[in-house]
């Protein structure tokens, strides 16, 4: 193990570029590693795939349902929503690919003490706890999403080049993962709160549970909903903000190109929670 | 346990217990859940914010559902269903499932997946019956510590309509009770696949997502089509949140009230036998492996 040792001394070394270059190699390798793992329970992810279908399916028809009854919620008509709920799932499924880890971290890590293992590695403990563990039906969601906008896309009457174009395409690519970035940030803030102090209340599930309402137009709430959601527990942002590019008109669509920005800023605050919780740490020793 | 049924073997022969013995044995399993979640009570601090987060967007909703009907100059009722009816209808739908809810197709899965219930088998009680004397103390330890405070917090909140009369109130908490021993029993059942399937999560997830819109909690059935709601009343679910809460509304009155209550005996009744039946056969055939 000479060779490898001295590769991990030089890679602190290194130029920032080539660092980053190493890391995404070696997490690449992590994803390979865990599909392998996985391949061993093929029938998991088919049974996954039929649980987030059937999900789906049932949003769908709640959605049908309720505008049987109206031809406009607040103004939104069916297809708008529809495409509103196909780009919620793209980056709930970006989210859900990697945020496995997040909400076992406090009794796993923690208190079970595998995280003196990931501090003694040369790489980035936030990131080794993020990519040691995929939840592949993520890629469920994301393809199922991308096939509801398809589908409310052309309920629209968009083809690709008239209503739609490749301007779009690339903001949808930029959008998504900044979305996905403000659920990680807010998921990674309430992780974090367990260096401090056992979360016995279990902060995370009634944030969770909140999501399902992002999917909605947000003008349909009262305007202090409407200001919680886009300010203090920003989930306005993984949905509907970033879909108005495409269904919510000229002053909106000026507003989802922010949604990057508000993903970096609320990511960026949470890893410099982590960072001080890192530092905070003090092992269980077992 | 009485001194008859002392004896070599007789410990181990639970048809040998009294009556009283037997009422006496599960009665303390309703003790023990109770004060196992009473232990647990933080958690369900912020359980009260997510349901005030269900029954708010609900709210919003069908709010905003509502009026669009009026500015769209439809009729102003929905499914029979006027805008106070419709969020007293989300309100007690959620209050209501605040009670009956439990994990009893969760646990008995994990108990069967990890080899656990071999330990169950060999002692002198039916785990199915047990399992629901576990639902009973939770039930009371739901309604003391999570439903009571999400009543207080979402009622003044939303502006819920009061029960129609004191009757309608005393029927409606008759008829979630009855709502617990079906969802309850069901679990059961789903919980039993675990005997037959490798991975059950995906399942339990599907339970998990299916349950509140084919129960009405999500959206009343009234608001469906006819076909989905003749569907619909040849299942069980409706018999655990729908059913209840139209009580509540004062939808079924009389002859009515006697007949939805007793479909919910009936269910109830039914899905015991059925888990019993399943219970038998697929303990019959149970290998563990270590455990």
């Amino acid at each position: 193990m000479d060779a490898g040792t001295t590769r991990f001394a030089a890679a602190g070394a290194r130029p920032l570029p080539a660092r980053l270059a190493w890391q995404a190699r070696i997490f690449g390798a992590y994803f390979v590693q865990f599909l392998k793992m996985r391949l061993a329970y093929r029938m998991d992810f088919l049974v996954d795939t039929l649980a987030v279908g059937f999900s789906l399916l049932i949003q769908l028809a709640v959605l049908g349902v309720l505008f049987g009854k109206v031809s406009a919620l607040d103004g939104w008509n069916f297809p708008q929503v529809l495409f509103i709920y196909g780009f919620s799932l793209v980056p709930l499924g970006l989210f859900n690919l990697v945020s496995v880890n997040l909400y076992g971290f406090a009794d796993e890590y923690l208190i079970g003490g595998r995280f003196d293992r990931v501090l003694l590695r040369p790489v980035g403990s936030l990131a080794q706890v993020i990519f040691e563990s995929f939840n592949v039906s993520g890629l469920n969601e994301i393809l199922l999403g991308l096939a509801v906008m398809v589908h409310a896309g052309r309920e629209l009457g968009w083809k690709l080049g008239a209503g739609f174009g490749v301007q779009d395409l690339m903001v949808l690519a930029v959008l998504a993962p900044g979305a996905a970035l403000v659920y990680l940030g807010v998921f990674l803030a309430l992780t974090t709160v367990s260096f401090w102090f056992e979360d016995k209340m279990g902060l995370a599930p009634p944030v969770y549970n909140l999501i399902r309402f992002s999917r909605y137009p947000i003008t349909i709430y009262s305007l202090p909903v409407r200001v919680f959601l886009t300010f203090v527990l920003p989930f306005a942002w993984v949905a509907f903000y970033p879909a108005a590019w495409f269904v919510g008109g000229p002053h909106l669509a000026k507003v989802a190109l922010l949604t990057p920005l508000v993903g970096a800023v609320v990511f960026g605050g949470a890893v410099l929670l982590w960072r001080r919780g890192v530092r905070n740490y003090v092992s269980t020793g077992s | 346990m009485s001194a008859g049924t002392i004896g070599p073997g007789a410990l181990l022969a639970p048809w040998r217990r009294t009556p009283l013995a037997t009422l006496g044995l599960y009665g303390h399993f309703v003790r023990l859940a109770f004060l196992k979640f009473l232990a647990y009570r933080l958690r369900y601090y912020t359980g009260v914010v997510s349901y005030t987060v269900f029954v708010a967007g609900h709210y919003y909703l069908y709010l905003a559902l509502y009026a669009g009907r009026a500015a769209e100059g439809l009729p102003a009722q929905i499914g029979g269903l006027t805008v106070r009816e419709m969020v007293t209808y989300v309100a007690v739908s959620w209050i209501g499932r605040s009670l009956y809810f439990n994990n009893i197709s969760r646990d008995l899965a994990r108990m069967v997946t990890e080899g656990e219930i071999a330990m169950h088998l060999i002692k002198p009680f039916h785990l199915q019956s047990v399992m629901m004397a576990e639902a009973v103390g939770e039930a009371g330890f739901r309604l003391l510590m999570f439903t009571l405070p999400i009543m207080v917090v979402v009622a003044p909140l939303f502006g819920v309509g009061a029960p129609v009369d004191a009757a309608a109130l005393g029927w409606t908490l008759v008829s979630f009770t009855l709502s617990l021993v079906i969802y309850s029993q069901l679990g059961f059942l789903v919980g039993c696949l675990a005997f037959v399937m490798k991975n059950i999560q995906g399942v339990l997830r599907a339970q998990m997502v299916g349950m509140d819109f084919l129960t009405g909690v999500i959206v009343p059935f009234t608001f469906f089509p006819g076909w989905f709601q003749s569907v619909v009343a040849w299942l069980p679910f409706q018999c655990i949140g729908y059913v209840p809460v139209m009580i509540y509304l004062g939808k079924r009155q009389g002859a009515d009230l006697a007949q939805g209550l007793l479909l919910q005996v009936g269910w109830a009744l039914v899905l015991g036998v059925a888990a019993r039946l399943v219970w038998r056969r697929a303990t019959r055939r149970l290998t563990v492996q270590g455990g």
